[in-house]
Protein backbone atom coordinates (compact mmCIF):
# COMPACT_ATOMS: atom_id res chain seq x y z
CA UNK A 1 0.00 0.00 0.00
CA UNK A 2 1.33 3.32 -0.98
CA UNK A 3 2.25 5.57 2.31
CA UNK A 4 1.60 8.77 0.78
CA UNK A 5 2.55 10.79 4.07
CA UNK A 6 5.33 9.03 5.16
CA UNK A 7 6.85 9.48 1.26
CA UNK A 8 6.22 13.26 1.51
CA UNK A 9 8.05 13.41 4.90
CA UNK A 10 10.86 11.82 3.86
CA UNK A 11 11.29 13.74 0.44
CA UNK A 12 9.50 17.03 0.66
CA UNK A 13 12.81 18.93 1.43
CA UNK A 14 14.73 18.10 -1.23
CA UNK A 15 11.68 17.83 -3.56
CA UNK A 16 10.23 20.98 -3.01
CA UNK A 17 12.65 23.45 -3.57
CA UNK A 18 14.10 22.58 -6.90
CA UNK A 19 10.26 22.14 -7.76
CA UNK A 20 9.15 25.73 -6.42
CA UNK A 21 12.52 26.79 -8.99
CA UNK A 22 11.26 25.15 -11.68
CA UNK A 23 7.51 26.36 -11.11
CA UNK A 24 9.19 30.23 -11.59
CA UNK A 25 10.04 28.90 -15.02
CA UNK A 26 6.91 27.87 -15.79
CA UNK A 27 5.66 31.62 -14.43
CA UNK A 28 8.19 32.96 -17.00
CA UNK A 29 7.25 31.55 -19.49
CA UNK A 30 3.52 32.21 -19.00
CA UNK A 31 4.27 35.83 -18.70
CA UNK A 32 6.34 35.85 -21.74
CA UNK A 33 3.93 34.13 -23.99
CA UNK A 34 1.14 36.43 -22.33
CA UNK A 35 3.07 39.52 -23.77
CA UNK A 36 3.81 37.78 -27.05
CA UNK A 37 0.17 36.60 -27.14
CA UNK A 38 -1.37 40.06 -25.98
CA UNK A 39 0.74 41.67 -29.08
CA UNK A 40 0.25 39.25 -31.48
CA UNK A 41 -4.02 39.17 -30.13
CA UNK A 42 -4.01 43.08 -30.55
CA UNK A 43 -2.80 43.42 -33.87
CA UNK A 44 -5.13 40.44 -35.59
CA UNK A 45 -8.19 42.16 -33.55
CA UNK A 46 -6.99 45.66 -35.29
CA UNK A 47 -6.73 43.36 -38.41
CA UNK A 48 -10.29 41.65 -38.19
CA UNK A 49 -12.59 45.13 -37.31
CA UNK A 50 -10.40 47.09 -40.52
CA UNK A 51 -12.43 47.66 -43.19
CA UNK A 52 -9.50 46.26 -45.34
CA UNK A 53 -10.96 42.82 -46.90
CA UNK A 54 -7.23 41.20 -47.54
CA UNK A 55 -6.25 42.07 -43.90
CA UNK A 56 -9.68 40.78 -42.09
CA UNK A 57 -8.86 37.84 -44.54
CA UNK A 58 -5.17 37.03 -43.48
CA UNK A 59 -6.07 37.88 -39.89
CA UNK A 60 -9.29 35.32 -40.18
CA UNK A 61 -7.19 32.73 -41.42
CA UNK A 62 -4.08 32.85 -38.78
CA UNK A 63 -7.28 32.48 -35.72
CA UNK A 64 -8.78 29.46 -37.69
CA UNK A 65 -5.49 27.46 -38.13
CA UNK A 66 -4.14 28.35 -34.91
CA UNK A 67 -7.23 27.67 -32.91
CA UNK A 68 -8.08 24.41 -35.05
CA UNK A 69 -4.46 22.93 -34.57
CA UNK A 70 -3.48 21.23 -31.22
CA UNK A 71 -1.41 23.63 -28.72
CA UNK A 72 1.29 20.61 -29.20
CA UNK A 73 1.53 20.13 -32.32
CA UNK A 74 1.49 23.81 -32.56
CA UNK A 75 4.86 24.03 -29.95
CA UNK A 76 6.18 21.05 -32.33
CA UNK A 77 5.89 23.03 -35.68
CA UNK A 78 7.15 26.61 -34.14
CA UNK A 79 10.33 24.69 -32.86
CA UNK A 80 11.35 21.75 -35.05
CA UNK A 81 10.02 23.53 -38.11
CA UNK A 82 11.88 27.02 -38.57
CA UNK A 83 15.51 25.58 -38.51
CA UNK A 84 15.12 23.44 -40.74
CA UNK A 85 13.13 25.63 -43.71
CA UNK A 86 16.11 28.32 -43.04
CA UNK A 87 18.79 26.71 -42.09
CA UNK A 88 20.98 29.79 -43.40
CA UNK A 89 20.24 31.85 -40.37
CA UNK A 90 22.07 30.83 -37.03
CA UNK A 91 19.50 29.24 -34.95
CA UNK A 92 21.81 29.28 -31.48
CA UNK A 93 19.43 31.72 -29.78
CA UNK A 94 16.25 29.56 -30.34
CA UNK A 95 16.45 27.30 -27.26
CA UNK A 96 13.63 25.28 -26.21
CA UNK A 97 12.56 27.65 -23.56
CA UNK A 98 12.14 30.44 -26.86
CA UNK A 99 10.32 27.95 -28.85
CA UNK A 100 7.48 27.38 -25.95
CA UNK A 101 7.15 31.34 -25.70
CA UNK A 102 6.84 31.72 -29.92
CA UNK A 103 4.33 28.29 -29.64
CA UNK A 104 2.20 29.53 -26.91
CA UNK A 105 2.20 33.54 -27.92
CA UNK A 106 1.44 32.25 -31.46
CA UNK A 107 -1.77 29.87 -30.10
CA UNK A 108 -2.72 32.65 -27.80
CA UNK A 109 -2.65 35.37 -30.03
CA UNK A 110 -5.83 33.34 -31.70
CA UNK A 111 -7.43 33.32 -28.99
CA UNK A 112 -6.78 36.80 -27.60
CA UNK A 113 -7.67 37.91 -30.96
CA UNK A 114 -11.11 36.99 -30.91
CA UNK A 115 -11.31 37.67 -27.42
CA UNK A 116 -10.39 41.79 -28.05
CA UNK A 117 -12.53 41.75 -31.25
CA UNK A 118 -15.80 40.30 -29.24
CA UNK A 119 -14.62 43.82 -26.52
CA UNK A 120 -14.27 46.31 -29.50
CA UNK A 121 -17.48 44.94 -31.01
CA UNK A 122 -19.16 44.98 -28.17
CA UNK A 123 -19.35 48.99 -27.78
CA UNK A 124 -21.60 51.22 -28.86
CA UNK A 125 -20.90 52.41 -32.58
CA UNK A 126 -21.58 56.00 -31.19
CA UNK A 127 -18.36 56.13 -29.30
CA UNK A 128 -16.07 55.82 -32.84
CA UNK A 129 -18.47 58.50 -34.62
CA UNK A 130 -18.31 60.50 -31.12
CA UNK A 131 -14.56 60.45 -31.25
CA UNK A 132 -13.89 61.12 -34.95
CA UNK A 133 -17.09 64.02 -35.13
CA UNK A 134 -14.66 65.58 -32.31
CA UNK A 135 -11.83 65.63 -35.08
CA UNK A 136 -10.09 62.69 -33.76
CA UNK A 137 -8.38 60.55 -36.00
CA UNK A 138 -9.33 57.08 -36.94
CA UNK A 139 -6.01 55.48 -35.13
CA UNK A 140 -6.40 58.10 -32.22
CA UNK A 141 -10.24 57.53 -31.72
CA UNK A 142 -8.72 53.35 -31.49
CA UNK A 143 -6.51 54.53 -29.15
CA UNK A 144 -8.34 56.62 -26.70
CA UNK A 145 -11.72 56.16 -26.87
CA UNK A 146 -12.19 52.12 -28.22
CA UNK A 147 -9.58 50.62 -26.67
CA UNK A 148 -9.67 51.61 -22.86
CA UNK A 149 -13.28 50.95 -22.33
CA UNK A 150 -12.87 47.45 -24.39
CA UNK A 151 -9.87 46.80 -22.08
CA UNK A 152 -12.29 46.83 -18.92
CA UNK A 153 -15.10 44.23 -20.82
CA UNK A 154 -12.24 41.95 -21.76
CA UNK A 155 -10.90 41.83 -18.34
CA UNK A 156 -12.31 38.34 -17.01
CA UNK A 157 -12.47 36.67 -20.51
CA UNK A 158 -8.60 37.41 -20.49
CA UNK A 159 -8.23 36.55 -17.05
CA UNK A 160 -9.08 32.87 -18.10
CA UNK A 161 -7.09 32.52 -21.04
CA UNK A 162 -4.54 33.56 -18.76
CA UNK A 163 -5.40 30.53 -16.53
CA UNK A 164 -5.26 28.21 -19.24
CA UNK A 165 -1.88 29.11 -20.86
CA UNK A 166 -0.53 28.49 -17.00
CA UNK A 167 -1.81 24.67 -17.58
CA UNK A 168 -0.69 24.77 -20.92
CA UNK A 169 2.74 25.68 -20.15
CA UNK A 170 3.42 21.83 -19.09
CA UNK A 171 3.07 21.11 -22.65
CA UNK A 172 6.18 22.34 -23.19
CA UNK A 173 7.80 19.35 -21.40
CA UNK A 174 7.23 17.75 -24.46
CA UNK A 175 9.44 19.92 -26.40
CA UNK A 176 11.91 18.98 -23.85
CA UNK A 177 11.28 23.21 -22.17
CA UNK A 178 13.15 22.34 -18.60
CA UNK A 179 10.08 24.01 -16.31
CA UNK A 180 7.94 22.48 -13.93
CA UNK A 181 6.46 19.60 -15.78
CA UNK A 182 9.79 18.35 -16.98
CA UNK A 183 11.78 18.68 -14.09
CA UNK A 184 8.34 16.54 -12.13
CA UNK A 185 9.59 13.90 -14.84
CA UNK A 186 12.86 13.60 -13.88
CA UNK A 187 12.65 13.62 -9.98
CA UNK A 188 9.82 11.07 -10.17
CA UNK A 189 11.54 8.73 -12.58
CA UNK A 190 14.62 9.40 -10.45
CA UNK A 191 13.33 8.35 -7.50
CA UNK A 192 10.99 6.08 -8.20
CA UNK A 193 7.81 8.05 -7.31
CA UNK A 194 5.89 9.22 -9.41
CA UNK A 195 2.77 9.01 -7.41
CA UNK A 196 3.82 11.22 -4.82
CA UNK A 197 5.96 13.67 -7.13
CA UNK A 198 2.97 14.24 -9.77
CA UNK A 199 0.40 14.80 -7.13
CA UNK A 200 2.75 17.11 -5.63
CA UNK A 201 3.48 18.66 -8.98
CA UNK A 202 -0.31 19.11 -9.17
CA UNK A 203 -0.85 20.67 -6.15
CA UNK A 204 1.60 23.52 -7.21
CA UNK A 205 -0.23 23.69 -10.65
CA UNK A 206 -3.17 24.14 -8.58
CA UNK A 207 -1.94 26.78 -5.87
CA UNK A 208 -0.80 28.90 -9.24
CA UNK A 209 -4.19 28.64 -10.83
CA UNK A 210 -6.48 28.59 -7.98
CA UNK A 211 -5.96 32.24 -6.73
CA UNK A 212 -6.04 33.54 -10.55
CA UNK A 213 -9.51 31.69 -11.04
CA UNK A 214 -10.61 33.34 -7.88
CA UNK A 215 -9.63 36.80 -9.02
CA UNK A 216 -11.52 36.41 -12.83
CA UNK A 217 -14.50 34.84 -10.56
CA UNK A 218 -14.10 38.20 -8.55
CA UNK A 219 -14.31 40.21 -11.84
CA UNK A 220 -16.72 38.81 -13.51
CA UNK A 221 -18.92 39.28 -10.68
CA UNK A 222 -18.49 43.06 -10.23
CA UNK A 223 -18.92 43.06 -14.01
CA UNK A 224 -22.74 41.42 -13.62
CA UNK A 225 -23.23 43.96 -10.99
CA UNK A 226 -23.02 47.21 -13.74
CA UNK A 227 -19.25 48.23 -11.78
CA UNK A 228 -15.96 47.45 -13.06
CA UNK B 1 13.01 24.21 -52.43
CA UNK B 2 14.03 21.85 -49.90
CA UNK B 3 10.50 21.72 -48.28
CA UNK B 4 8.64 20.91 -51.81
CA UNK B 5 11.63 18.49 -52.67
CA UNK B 6 10.96 16.46 -49.29
CA UNK B 7 7.36 16.89 -49.50
CA UNK B 8 7.41 15.62 -53.22
CA UNK B 9 9.26 12.80 -52.32
CA UNK B 10 8.06 11.71 -49.19
CA UNK B 11 4.93 13.66 -48.99
CA UNK B 12 2.16 10.41 -49.27
CA UNK B 13 4.51 7.89 -47.36
CA UNK B 14 4.19 10.41 -44.31
CA UNK B 15 0.45 11.09 -44.97
CA UNK B 16 -0.34 7.46 -45.22
CA UNK B 17 2.10 6.62 -42.22
CA UNK B 18 0.41 9.59 -39.63
CA UNK B 19 -3.06 8.05 -41.05
CA UNK B 20 -2.79 5.29 -39.45
CA UNK B 21 -2.99 6.98 -36.07
CA UNK B 22 -6.29 8.23 -37.01
CA UNK B 23 -8.42 5.69 -35.33
CA UNK B 24 -6.27 5.77 -31.82
CA UNK B 25 -6.99 9.42 -32.22
CA UNK B 26 -10.41 9.85 -32.75
CA UNK B 27 -11.77 6.54 -30.53
CA UNK B 28 -9.75 8.07 -27.65
CA UNK B 29 -11.69 11.22 -28.46
CA UNK B 30 -14.96 9.58 -29.28
CA UNK B 31 -14.48 6.78 -26.24
CA UNK B 32 -13.16 9.88 -23.77
CA UNK B 33 -16.01 12.26 -25.13
CA UNK B 34 -18.86 9.68 -23.80
CA UNK B 35 -17.39 8.93 -20.33
CA UNK B 36 -17.54 12.66 -20.08
CA UNK B 37 -20.61 13.17 -20.84
CA UNK B 38 -22.00 10.33 -18.03
CA UNK B 39 -20.02 11.69 -14.91
CA UNK B 40 -20.38 15.11 -16.18
CA UNK B 41 -23.84 14.47 -15.81
CA UNK B 42 -23.73 13.07 -12.54
CA UNK B 43 -21.06 15.75 -11.23
CA UNK B 44 -23.98 18.47 -12.58
CA UNK B 45 -26.78 16.67 -10.45
CA UNK B 46 -24.82 16.38 -7.77
CA UNK B 47 -23.62 20.10 -7.92
CA UNK B 48 -27.37 21.35 -8.13
CA UNK B 49 -28.56 19.32 -5.46
CA UNK B 50 -29.84 20.77 -2.00
CA UNK B 51 -27.44 19.15 0.25
CA UNK B 52 -23.95 20.93 0.67
CA UNK B 53 -22.61 17.28 1.49
CA UNK B 54 -23.21 16.40 -1.88
CA UNK B 55 -22.28 19.37 -3.45
CA UNK B 56 -19.29 19.90 -1.73
CA UNK B 57 -17.03 16.94 -3.35
CA UNK B 58 -18.72 17.94 -7.03
CA UNK B 59 -17.22 21.33 -6.73
CA UNK B 60 -14.00 19.81 -5.36
CA UNK B 61 -13.82 17.59 -8.33
CA UNK B 62 -14.20 20.52 -11.09
CA UNK B 63 -12.15 22.81 -9.28
CA UNK B 64 -9.13 20.41 -8.97
CA UNK B 65 -9.58 18.90 -12.41
CA UNK B 66 -9.79 22.35 -14.10
CA UNK B 67 -7.35 23.72 -11.87
CA UNK B 68 -4.23 21.24 -12.90
CA UNK B 69 -3.19 20.73 -16.53
CA UNK B 70 -4.75 17.50 -18.30
CA UNK B 71 -1.29 16.34 -18.81
CA UNK B 72 -0.28 16.01 -15.06
CA UNK B 73 -3.42 14.17 -14.74
CA UNK B 74 -2.44 11.33 -17.57
CA UNK B 75 0.74 11.38 -16.06
CA UNK B 76 -0.86 10.53 -12.28
CA UNK B 77 -3.16 7.62 -13.82
CA UNK B 78 -0.31 6.08 -16.11
CA UNK B 79 2.43 7.01 -14.20
CA UNK B 80 1.19 7.00 -10.53
CA UNK B 81 -1.47 4.58 -10.40
CA UNK B 82 1.32 1.27 -10.49
CA UNK B 83 2.27 2.43 -7.32
CA UNK B 84 -1.07 1.30 -5.54
CA UNK B 85 -0.98 -1.91 -7.49
CA UNK B 86 -2.94 -0.91 -10.65
CA UNK B 87 -1.32 -0.83 -14.07
CA UNK B 88 -3.59 0.62 -16.68
CA UNK B 89 -3.07 0.35 -20.40
CA UNK B 90 -1.86 3.46 -22.40
CA UNK B 91 -5.78 3.79 -23.71
CA UNK B 92 -6.84 3.34 -20.51
CA UNK B 93 -4.94 6.13 -19.01
CA UNK B 94 -5.82 8.45 -21.90
CA UNK B 95 -9.55 7.32 -22.12
CA UNK B 96 -10.17 8.18 -18.22
CA UNK B 97 -7.68 10.92 -17.63
CA UNK B 98 -9.41 12.91 -20.35
CA UNK B 99 -12.44 11.79 -19.39
CA UNK B 100 -11.83 12.53 -16.23
CA UNK B 101 -10.90 15.95 -16.97
CA UNK B 102 -13.37 16.51 -19.73
CA UNK B 103 -16.17 15.56 -17.09
CA UNK B 104 -15.18 18.74 -15.05
CA UNK B 105 -15.79 20.72 -17.96
CA UNK B 106 -19.02 19.51 -19.04
CA UNK B 107 -20.26 19.47 -16.10
CA UNK B 108 -20.44 23.19 -15.96
CA UNK B 109 -21.59 23.30 -19.19
CA UNK B 110 -24.92 20.75 -17.76
CA UNK B 111 -25.19 23.11 -15.01
CA UNK B 112 -25.21 26.49 -16.89
CA UNK B 113 -28.02 24.37 -19.60
CA UNK B 114 -29.92 23.40 -16.87
CA UNK B 115 -29.65 26.76 -14.90
CA UNK B 116 -30.92 28.37 -18.00
CA UNK B 117 -34.28 26.71 -18.23
CA UNK B 118 -36.63 28.91 -16.13
CA UNK B 119 -37.48 27.59 -12.61
CA UNK B 120 -41.12 27.32 -13.46
CA UNK B 121 -40.74 24.38 -15.44
CA UNK B 122 -39.62 22.84 -12.50
CA UNK B 123 -42.39 24.01 -10.29
CA UNK B 124 -44.98 22.91 -12.64
CA UNK B 125 -43.49 19.54 -13.13
CA UNK B 126 -43.79 18.86 -9.61
CA UNK B 127 -47.01 20.53 -9.37
CA UNK B 128 -48.24 17.63 -11.41
CA UNK B 129 -47.17 15.15 -9.44
CA UNK B 130 -43.53 14.15 -11.07
CA UNK B 131 -41.12 12.98 -9.00
CA UNK B 132 -38.22 15.59 -9.18
CA UNK B 133 -36.28 12.84 -10.73
CA UNK B 134 -38.71 11.92 -13.77
CA UNK B 135 -39.23 16.34 -13.70
CA UNK B 136 -35.17 16.29 -14.54
CA UNK B 137 -35.30 13.45 -16.56
CA UNK B 138 -38.45 14.49 -18.90
CA UNK B 139 -39.24 18.45 -18.31
CA UNK B 140 -35.69 19.61 -17.89
CA UNK B 141 -32.89 17.99 -19.29
CA UNK B 142 -34.86 17.38 -22.70
CA UNK B 143 -35.26 21.49 -22.95
CA UNK B 144 -31.80 21.78 -21.64
CA UNK B 145 -29.99 19.71 -24.57
CA UNK B 146 -31.17 22.51 -26.79
CA UNK B 147 -29.11 24.76 -25.44
CA UNK B 148 -26.23 23.07 -24.48
CA UNK B 149 -25.39 21.28 -28.06
CA UNK B 150 -23.60 23.79 -29.07
CA UNK B 151 -20.92 24.32 -26.69
CA UNK B 152 -20.74 20.32 -26.07
CA UNK B 153 -19.57 20.43 -29.89
CA UNK B 154 -17.08 23.19 -29.26
CA UNK B 155 -15.94 20.54 -25.94
CA UNK B 156 -15.63 17.75 -28.28
CA UNK B 157 -13.27 20.04 -30.02
CA UNK B 158 -11.33 20.80 -27.53
CA UNK B 159 -11.28 17.07 -26.64
CA UNK B 160 -9.93 16.28 -30.11
CA UNK B 161 -7.29 18.63 -30.13
CA UNK B 162 -6.08 17.22 -26.52
CA UNK B 163 -5.89 14.06 -27.96
CA UNK B 164 -2.26 15.28 -28.74
CA UNK B 165 -0.71 14.85 -25.38
CA UNK B 166 -1.77 11.05 -24.97
CA UNK B 167 1.58 10.06 -26.71
CA UNK B 168 3.25 11.10 -23.78
CA UNK B 169 1.74 8.44 -21.61
CA UNK B 170 2.36 5.79 -24.73
CA UNK B 171 -1.11 5.91 -26.92
CA UNK B 172 0.23 4.98 -30.47
CA UNK B 173 -2.13 8.12 -32.24
CA UNK B 174 -1.18 10.62 -34.97
CA UNK B 175 1.20 12.86 -32.97
CA UNK B 176 3.61 9.56 -31.54
CA UNK B 177 3.76 8.19 -35.47
CA UNK B 178 4.90 11.84 -36.15
CA UNK B 179 7.57 11.62 -33.72
CA UNK B 180 8.75 7.92 -34.81
CA UNK B 181 8.87 9.19 -38.18
CA UNK B 182 10.88 12.57 -37.29
CA UNK B 183 13.24 10.20 -35.81
CA UNK B 184 13.62 8.07 -38.58
CA UNK B 185 13.93 10.60 -41.27
CA UNK B 186 14.57 13.59 -39.37
CA UNK B 187 12.34 15.85 -41.67
CA UNK B 188 10.31 17.36 -38.78
CA UNK B 189 9.14 20.70 -41.20
CA UNK B 190 7.64 18.28 -43.18
CA UNK B 191 6.19 15.57 -41.03
CA UNK B 192 4.37 18.16 -38.27
CA UNK B 193 3.22 20.23 -40.70
CA UNK B 194 1.09 17.55 -42.45
CA UNK B 195 0.19 16.50 -39.16
CA UNK B 196 -1.01 19.55 -38.12
CA UNK B 197 -2.65 19.27 -41.56
CA UNK B 198 -4.66 16.05 -40.38
CA UNK B 199 -5.73 17.64 -37.10
CA UNK B 200 -7.22 20.98 -38.99
CA UNK B 201 -9.09 18.46 -41.60
CA UNK B 202 -10.82 17.14 -38.12
CA UNK B 203 -11.41 20.41 -36.44
CA UNK B 204 -12.02 22.64 -38.68
CA UNK B 205 -15.39 21.41 -40.20
CA UNK B 206 -16.35 20.48 -36.43
CA UNK B 207 -15.63 24.09 -35.62
CA UNK B 208 -18.27 25.19 -38.59
CA UNK B 209 -20.56 22.78 -37.41
CA UNK B 210 -20.56 24.32 -34.00
CA UNK B 211 -21.03 27.72 -35.33
CA UNK B 212 -24.25 26.44 -37.25
CA UNK B 213 -25.48 25.04 -34.45
CA UNK B 214 -24.79 28.02 -32.39
CA UNK B 215 -26.50 30.27 -35.10
CA UNK B 216 -29.34 28.04 -35.65
CA UNK B 217 -29.79 28.06 -31.17
CA UNK B 218 -29.93 32.12 -31.05
CA UNK B 219 -32.57 31.49 -34.63
CA UNK B 220 -34.98 30.13 -32.13
CA UNK B 221 -34.42 31.53 -28.66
Amino acid sequence: MLQLPQIYAENIRRWLPELLHFALTTLLIAALSFVVAVFIGLVLALMRTSRSPVSGGVAAGYIEVCRGLPIVVLLYIVYFAPPQLLPDIGWKWFTTLAGAVLGLGIHGGAILAEVFRSGIEALHKGQREAALSLGMTPAKATAYIILPQAARIVLPPVGNYAIGLLKDTSLCSLIGANELMNDAKSIAFADYQPMAVFVLVAGIYFAMSYPLSLCVRYMEARMRHGRS
Amino acid sequence: MYFLNVLEAKGWYFLTTLLGGWPETAGVAAASLVFALIVGLFIALLRLSRWRLLRFPAVAYVEFFRGTPALVQLFVIYFGLPDTGFQPSPLQAAIVGLGLNGAAYLSEIYRAGIESIHRGQLEASLSLGMTPASAMRYIILPQAIRTMLPPITNFAIVLLKDTAIIFAVGVVEIMALARNLVTETLQSAVVYLIAGAIYLCMTIPMARFAARLERAKRAWQ
